[in-house]
């Protein structure tokens, strides 16, 4: 498993959109950085602090989730569409270790671009923001504060690249996995809104995408709870990754 | 001789349809077959079934005792598959193209890319990106990540679409020689019916689905002879006469006559004062008899429906 890793992580870093998406990246998050800091000296948005700019990197998480779609997406219908499935296929591996292999590769790259995100996001916090008297960076709280947001803001981005995959692989289109991707990440949470007073809205995946809700308090549906929407959220994972297993091992390859 | 593949009632169906029809074929080490059919006999989905790109309806495929059905990976690992064009991935060089499906088998070494690379000579080009790779080097490429883990069995799929005269004929003698060599068997389909006629020792044939023929290319031929005569009825007439069967081709007759009995047969047309224009030894090449065992295929089917 860990060679077929190995391969897609080659085969990744050999294309040039690869390396273009961590320059997006990069110089999303510091013109975000260089926007934050704009406002902030118009104050319009109060004074914005070191220590709080630090405590609340879920910023990043929106970047991070556009890419990481983009590769989910391909990453199993470009074998497709250059033909190397079949070079792939006809191999002595089992068709859902190459899957697995794939889908974990996804993540793997995800979190590297959170990880890069959130280096340069933390350089730019130091040298932008000035440190406020009261809470101090060697205090341990900024930091688990800091962390567990990233964390939940990689949960989005874990989801919508999980349905990405997951379409990208049943109908063999990127086009088609990233542009449903992005409609559920723009419109979800509007839809969510609109169905609120509806019991339905507690059951769509859409409405627990953001996890970060519970810690901003900004709920789309009220009384969600952390666990429940985990729970919603495991369910759709599973189901996703079962469709997506399931089709691929079964297709006949003709093309 | 113990076969290293061996095909068992073989079926597959596609939307009720029957593609592949109960098909039974054993392939021995060593040698090269050849597997011929017109357009949508089934020859492609057949190589797909035998190399795990689709699944069958019903039956097994053998590979060296290991069935396909219950240990795909163990018997996969004795296969090399050349699928039409190699598709490579173009953005990266030849050499990381092979680590990358040396990967994927067992026990394939760095020194045995190497190796393989030497085998088909592209030591030059093997670290440029396979987008600057003319088909030919492609095709190379597309034989190297095929012999790498040392298959018992290759399998090729129209392997010499593209390639020019030169390079057909070195693939050729590049396949004899593993065959020969490495005790490898062969598994040849191809359109081109003289190609396959110079590669192979054996034939397999299929038409709708089922296998209508295979024979062994050592077998001896009846031997023809081609006729020109005039008055070409007399002619008929003298050689049904002496008991040879006789058909029109082109201009003349087509008999099947051998060496030995043709000086009294133009002595007794002479002495029968006709007049002698041609003969000469006709060969049935593979075309021909392969145009009369499949009706002419599909467009001479579709002009008599």
């Amino acid at each position: 498993m860990l060679k077929l890793m190995q391969n897609e992580w080659m085969k990744l870093w050999h294309k040039k959109g690869t390396w273009i998406m961590v320059g997006i990246l990069v110089i999303l998050t510091a013109g975000m950085m260089g926007l934050m800091k704009w406002i902030s000296l118009q104050n319009m948005g109060g004074e914005m602090t070191r220590e709080g700019m630090i405590q609340d990197p879920s910023s990043l998480g929106g970047t991070v989730l556009l890419l990481t779609v983009i590769v989910a997406a391909g990453i199993v219908a470009s074998e497709f569409s250059q033909g190397t499935i079949k070079m792939l296929l006809t191999r002595p591996v089992k068709r859902w270790k190459i899957l697995v292999s794939k889908f974990l590769t996804v993540n793997l790259f995800g979190m590297f671009l959170m990880l890069i995100g959130y280096v340069v996001y933390l350089l730019l916090a130091m040298l932008l923001f000035k440190s406020d008297a009261g809470e101090s960076l060697s205090s341990w709280s900024v930091w688990s504060k800091s962390l567990y947001m990233l964390l939940l803001s990689f949960g989005n981005v874990f989801i919508t690249s999980t349905f990405a995959f997951a379409i990208g692989s049943v109908f063999r289109s990127s086009s088609l996995a990233i542009g449903l991707s992005l409609f559920i990440y723009f419109t979800g949470s509007t839809i969510s809104a609109l169905l609120s007073q509806y019991e339905i809205a507690k059951y769509l995946f859409f409405t627990h995408m953001d996890l970060t809700q519970f810690e901003t308090g900004m709920m789309l549906v009220p009384d969600l709870t952390m666990p429940f929407s985990l729970a919603v959220l495991a369910v759709y994972i599973v189901v996703f990754l079962l469709i997506s297993f399931s089709t691929f091992i079964k297709r006949d390859v003709t093309a | 001789m113990k076969p290293v593949v061996e095909l068992k009632n073989l079926s597959k169906t596609i939307r009720s349809k029957k593609i592949i029809d109960n098909l039974n074929l054993s392939l021995y080490p060593g040698q090269i077959t050849g597997f011929l059919g017109p357009n949508g006999a089934g020859k492609t989905t057949t190589i797909r079934m035998m190399v795990g790109l689709m699944k069958q309806t019903e039956g097994d495929i053998v590979i060296e005792g290991v069935s396909l059905r219950d240990n795909f990976e163990e018997g996969l690992s004795k296969v090399g598959v050349i699928v039409e064009n190699p598709e490579m991935y173009k953005f990266m060089s030849g050499y990381k193209n092979l680590l990358h499906f040396a990967r994927m088998h067992k026990g394939v070494t760095k020194e045995r890319i190497d190796d393989v690379v030497r085998q088909v000579g592209m030591q030059n080009r093997i670290h440029e990106k396979v987008g600057t790779y003319s088909l030919g080097m492609r095709q190379r490429l597309g034989l190297a990540q095929a012999l790498l883990h040392r298959p018992k069995f290759l399998i090729l799929d129209e392997p010499t679409n593209g390639l020019d005269p030169a390079g057909i004929r070195e693939f050729r003698q590049y396949l004899r020689k593993i065959a020969e060599t490495e005790g490898v068997s062969v598994f040849v389909s191809s359109h081109m019916l003289s190609e396959i006629e110079l590669m192979c020792d054996r034939i397999a044939i299929i038409q709708n689905g089922k296998l209508i023929d295979i024979r062994e290319m050592s077998e001896a031929r009846e031997s023809f002879y081609y006729i020109e005569a005039t008055p070409a009825e007399k002619a008929k007439q003298l050689l049904t006469d002496g008991g040879f069967t006789v058909e029109p081709f082109t201009d003349g007759l087509l008999v099947n006559a051998e060496q030995h009995q043709i000086p009294d047969l133009v002595e007794s047309f002479i002495a029968e004062g006709l007049q002698v224009f041609a003969v000469q030894p006709h060969r049935k090449t593979l075309e021909d008899e392969f145009l009369e065992m499949t009706g002419g295929g599909q467009i001479a089917e579709a002009y008599a429906k």
